[in-house]
């Protein structure tokens, strides 16, 4: 049963979505070739590694403030637009953090609303569009349901990941409209979305970095 | 294919790029920070910084336009690819000072993404900054919908506007207020007939056929609707600044400028065949070219084509356009 994330349990769950990211970046760049220029899975790896570097060299005590570091650490990944969408969720979960030093299921819930937020004011993607949002629409939504109905930090975290998963799923039968992929057209048939990929990855890797660590 | 470029390491290919770039130029800019590139010898901190932003790979642009009368600071990204928020922070952090800092960023979405990060987190902590978007690209978007057309050539006459003014001392407002009266005021065409290829994967970033060009393809490739066999350097130019001049509703007696920008393989004496029918089609239609340049301003490697800038000048525009500048790839 786990109650509440301090800074550290909340490093842990960090550390668990770079977990993901380095046991499936080849996948998402095979899956990238289909539309883009194959090099999403790279660049998700570069920013998991910078993410794990801030972790290590942070002295922050508080979930706001680590967030805040690694949000900074992903955002200055190269490569296109992964590293500022992902960054700016960690930046938005940072703002939704606030100072608490400790976060229930509830204020990680709401931590997760508050980085979806920041990152649709980047991106003019909805649902439907081929991209992270179709990943992280359904994810946080159900994760915001589970902590309204009680469930704990670990409920929350699988009904995130769970919904991300099916989102990820559905991106298959979406032709790109967003990003360069869009010129690729219907090539993208059939596969999904590397970036909806990513982001069910990285709340699979939260879900395990959580369990595993207790 | 085999790529057949002088590179070494792809993945140290914009590091490289940049310190060739310096050792080139080293009167007149050189590297700061986190690969960002700046005037070697600094604008008083009375005027207004001029800032911008964007990938690699289309040399001269940007980082050719630091110097004196143009850019203060220039944050070149990967290959194509936009720098991420963090460094455009460096370099608005960097340029701050209390008259202020214009950022001109060019409408393509890894940009704007960036600029917009970089500028809540300058504007958190108190900076004095302002955005200027250029979206001229008339073959992405009708003139009501600015969002859809993409940032071409014509950043370039912003940046050389709006530096000129900063130079004079003009305050940011009025720094912005000149940049955008010419951003609204200028229009670019594409036209491609050889795709590049991308320098660090060696893959063309786009298809044409043998024998065809295309009007209205971007700076990464982007498709563009108007493919049709090759014409002549007057039938081509006809076509595009006809389009141009409808864009733009330029009437005759009107004053304007022009730039011809060769995109990579187009020669540059193909450029000035072009700029030369295009003063004779001008002619005909009693509008005056006050101005104008052909060149390699902003490429896309060894890109078959080239962009037709044009612009509705005023006497304040055509002033700030002839106003000394001294940079690597533009000098008046």
């Amino acid at each position: 049963m786990t109650d509440t994330l301090d800074c550290q349990g909340l490093a842990k769950m960090l550390l668990g979505a770079v977990e993901q990211i380095r046991a499936n970046h080849a996948r998402l760049s095979e899956l990238d070739s289909h539309g883009g220029d194959g090099d999403h899975g790279t660049t998700m790896l570069r920013a998991m590694e910078n993410l794990q570097s801030a972790v290590s060299a942070s002295k922050c005590d508080a979930p706001g403030g680590l967030l805040g570091e690694i949000a900074w650490a992903v955002m200055g990944t190269d490569g296109g637009a992964t590293g500022p969408l992902f960054g700016s969720f960690f930046m938005g979960m940072q703002e939704g953090a606030g100072d608490k030093a400790s976060c229930d299921a509830a204020t990680l819930a709401a931590m997760f609303q508050a980085g979806l937020d920041t990152l649709c004011k980047q991106t003019k993607a909805q649902v439907g569009d081929k991209t992270i949002v179709d990943a992280l629409v359904p994810a946080v939504t159900a994760m915001g349901q589970a902590a309204a109905a009680g469930g704990d930090i670990a409920a929350v975290l699988q009904r995130g990941a769970e919904a991300a998963a099916t989102g990820a799923e559905s991106t298959k039968d979406i032709e790109a409209r967003f990003g360069r992929a869009k010129n690729a057209g219907d090539k993208s048939l059939g596969h999904e979305d590397p970036g909806a990929v990513s982001a069910s990855l990285l709340f699979k890797g939260f879900l395990e970095g959580v369990q595993q660590h207790g | 294919m085999m790529m057949k470029k002088f590179i070494n390491d792809p993945d140290n290919l914009v590091n490289e790029l940049l310190n060739g770039f310096a050792l080139a130029n080293a009167d007149k800019v050189k590297l700061a920070g986190n690969n960002l590139v700046v005037r070697a010898n600094p604008k008083p901190e009375d005027k207004v910084a001029i800032v911008t932003l964007g990938g690699s790979g289309h040399e001269p642009a940007l980082s050719g336009y630091v110097g004196e009368g143009m850019l203060d600071i220039s944050v070149p990204g990967e290959i194509f690819a936009a720098p991420g928020p963090p460094r455009v922070l460096e370099a608005l952090r960097m340029a701050n000072r209390p008259a202020g800092v214009l950022l001109v960023v060019l409408n393509h979405a890894g940009d704007i993404m960036s600029a917009n990060m970089a500028m809540q987190m300058a504007e958190k902590e108190g900076l004095n900054v302002k955005q200027i978007l250029t979206s001229e690209d008339i073959s992405t978007g009708p003139r009501d919908k600015p969002e859809e057309r993409r940032g071409l050539i014509g950043c370039l006459a912003v940046i050389k506007a709006a530096g000129a003014a900063a130079e004079q001392g003009k305050s940011l407002e009025e720094c912005w207020e000149i940049a955008h009266r010419l951003e609204r005021n200028m229009a670019t065409l594409a036209v491609a007939v050889a795709p590049a290829t991308h320098p660090s994967t060696g893959d063309a970033i786009s298809e044409i056929p043998e024998g065809d060009m295309i009007i209205g393809m971007g700076q990464h490739g982007e498709s563009g609707s108007g493919q049709m066999k090759i014409k002549t350097a007057r039938e081509t130019a006809e076509i595009m600044l006809d389009a141009l001049i409808e864009d733009l509703s330029i009437k005759a007696g009107e004053d304007v400028l022009m730039m011809i920008n060769g995109v990579g393989s187009t020669t540059l004496m193909e450029q000035y065949v072009v700029l030369n029918s295009c003063k004779e089609i001008l002619g005909g239609k009693n509008i005056n070219l006050a101005r104008c340049i052909a060149g390699e301003f902003l490429t896309v490697q060894e890109m078959g084509g080239f962009q037709m800038f044009l612009a509705r000048l005023d006497s304040e525009l055509t002033e700030l356009w002839d106003a000394p500048c001294k940079c690597p790839s533009m000098a008046m």
